[in-house]
């Protein structure tokens, strides 16, 4: 791997800023750069710091990266849908929302991620892919690795490992890759199981697929070894150095306005507030004194809010003032687990103090909370 | 939108869209032509969006290149009814085959319906988009905008020459 010192830092802080006629003399055809950030929304926020900025007419470029675990859904998908949000929130995941479509993956160190930078008519998935594949051979001619007409790289021709996802902006486009190495596929499959019955929505699915990791096929294959050889293949087919440079995303002086970039993507208006309309349409089994009580639960959730709401309750099982008080600020609040925390505990303080209804409540707002 | 380089990928989405074949692009003309004369004249942007305005409220939509190019539409991301959008403003976005394709106004001014039909059925756009696939409805700030806009066979003649 050529990961490149300080000094090619500052060679790109340099060109960036230096005014574009000086920095094509210097830089044609490509630009490799490498990411010094495992932070999925610093990395992200490159991604759309350079879709925003960069002149991509006589320079194409490829970013490399990887992030500390985190779930990373399409731009038009329900996390609730795709996802196991609470086993996230227990192991401390990132979930972060792209702005490119297609489906639902899980990263962490042992993937990396690869995405392609050109002007909008030079956007051109399959032949990206099969750059990758061709690197892959190059290393190791006897993998079996092919390009889907779905845009996946399957190994063994059952076995993905790689997913595609694209942005086309104006005038630039990117598409971006995900290359599994050696990551962990108990977190993958666990955090990728959605445990919501009930749910109702137009938004984009993911289309499930067996995964497998380079690393079991072939032990000496490191995600090191992959990147670099994909940065040769890259270089090669662009007639430019192979060169890595390494980008801090922290940088502002070089990357000016990312920092705002990287907080937008960090946002709860971003990641849950962009979820598609959806329904929830379930039934709470709640096991209260020796018995199970039944109790259906609707909810319409629009920008990540809660835009009607019923709750059919037993008979006489809270005061039926509380009750609707419950369905009444629940109506308008976010979707949110710590919103609905606060919102329910301040509703309790003015409820009377009764054991019985103290306990009930709790019970039922935990139930809700874990819909959340 | 910008689409040749999409064209490129053809050959790979075709078998997921075969029931629309691109038509010759002669007869193509002659039936848009046509049509014009039955709605108020459409007229398109360089990104492939149309716009076609009566009594002061344009309907935009994309072209028949456009929604051939995408390959199927799995989700339309429309703006809110109220949306002030000047021209060129980003008005929403449209997935595709994991790609998502950003949607730009061709004209200023205010969101005043959008497509409902298209959130349960979103391929409307493939199938019908000159008619049923429409995206949104908007008022015309500024009709002299509308002059900056190519007219059908300008248009025509615009994508013969990027595909060339």
């Amino acid at each position: 791997m050529v990961l490149q010192s300080l000094k090619n830092c500052l060679w790109l802080s340099c060109v960036l800023r230096t005014p574009k006629a000086c920095f094509w003399s210097t830089a044609s055809g490509g630009l490799i750069i490498q990411s010094v950030s495992n932070d999925v929304y610093q990395n992200l926020a490159v991604e759309d710091w350079i879709h925003d900025h960069m002149d991509l007419e006589k320079q194409q470029i490829l970013f490399l990266w990887r992030n500390s675990p985190a779930v990373v859904i399409g731009r038009h998908q329900n996390p609730w849908q795709e996802c196991n949000l609470r086993l996230l929130r227990q192991k401390n995941i990132k979930l972060a929302r792209r702005r490119s479509g297609g489906g639902t993956v899980y990263h962490d160190l042992g993937n990396i991620n690869l995405t392609f930078f050109t002007t909008r008519k030079k956007y051109e998935r399959m032949g990206n892919l099969k750059l990758v594949v061709k690197a892959l051979k190059a290393l190791r001619p006897q993998l079996d690795v092919h390009v889907t007409d779905r845009y996946d790289i399957l190994l063994n021709k059952q076995y993905k490992i790689s997913g595609t996802a694209a942005k086309l902006g104006r005038t630039s486009a990117y598409h971006h890759c995900t290359l599994l190495c050696n990551a962990d596929k108990f977190v993958l499959s666990s955090v990728l199981k959605s445990p919501y019955k009930g749910l109702k929505s137009n938004a984009t699915a993911s289309v499930p697929a067996s995964v497998k990791n380079l690393f079991e096929e072939d032990a000496t294959l490191t995600s090191e070894i992959l990147l670099d050889a994909i940065a040769k293949e890259y270089a090669v087919q662009h007639q430019i150095d192979h060169h890595i440079t390494l980008i801090n995303p922290a940088d502002e002086t070089l990357l000016p306005g990312i920092s705002n970039k990287t907080k937008e993507l960090q946002t709860w208006e971003w990641v849950y507030g962009k979820t598609p309309k959806f329904s929830i349409s379930t039934c709470l089994n709640i096991a209260y004194k020796g018995s199970v009580l039944d109790i259906k639960v609707n909810m319409d959730v629009k920008h990540g809010r809660i835009e009607a709401c019923n709750i059919d309750l037993p008979e006489q099982w809270l005061p039926s003032g509380l009750h609707s008080e419950l369905v009444r600020s629940l109506t308008g609040s976010k979707f949110c687990p710590n919103e609905i925390t606060m919102l329910v505990t301040t509703l309790l303080k003015v409820c009377p103090q009764d054991n019985e209804l103290h306990s009930r409540w709790s019970l039922l707002c935990e139930n809700m909370i874990r819909l959340m | 939108m910008a689409w040749r380089a999409l064209r490129r990928v053809g050959p790979v989405l075709a078998p997921r869209c075969p029931r629309l074949p691109l038509p010759p692009r002669g007869p193509a003309a002659r039936r848009l032509g046509t049509s014009s004369l039955l709605l108020s004249a459409r007229k398109f942007t360089d990104k492939h969006e149309w716009i076609s305005v009566e009594n002061g409220i344009g309907t935009v939509g994309i072209s028949n290149f456009a929604q051939e190019a995408l390959g199927d539409v799995v989700y339309c991301s429309l703006p809110e009814v109220g949306t002030k959008l000047s021209k060129h403003d980003e008005f929403g976005a449209l997935e595709s085959v994991k790609a998502a394709s950003e949607l730009y106004s061709p004209l200023s001014g205010e969101v005043t319906e959008i497509n409902a039909a298209l959130a349960d059925n979103p391929g409307l756009v493939n199938k019908s988009c000159y008619q049923d696939g429409w995206l949104i409805k908007m008022t015309v700030a500024n009709p002299a905008e509308l002059d900056e806009l190519m007219t059908e066979d300008a248009y025509e003649k615009y994508i013969k020459s990027i595909e060339d």
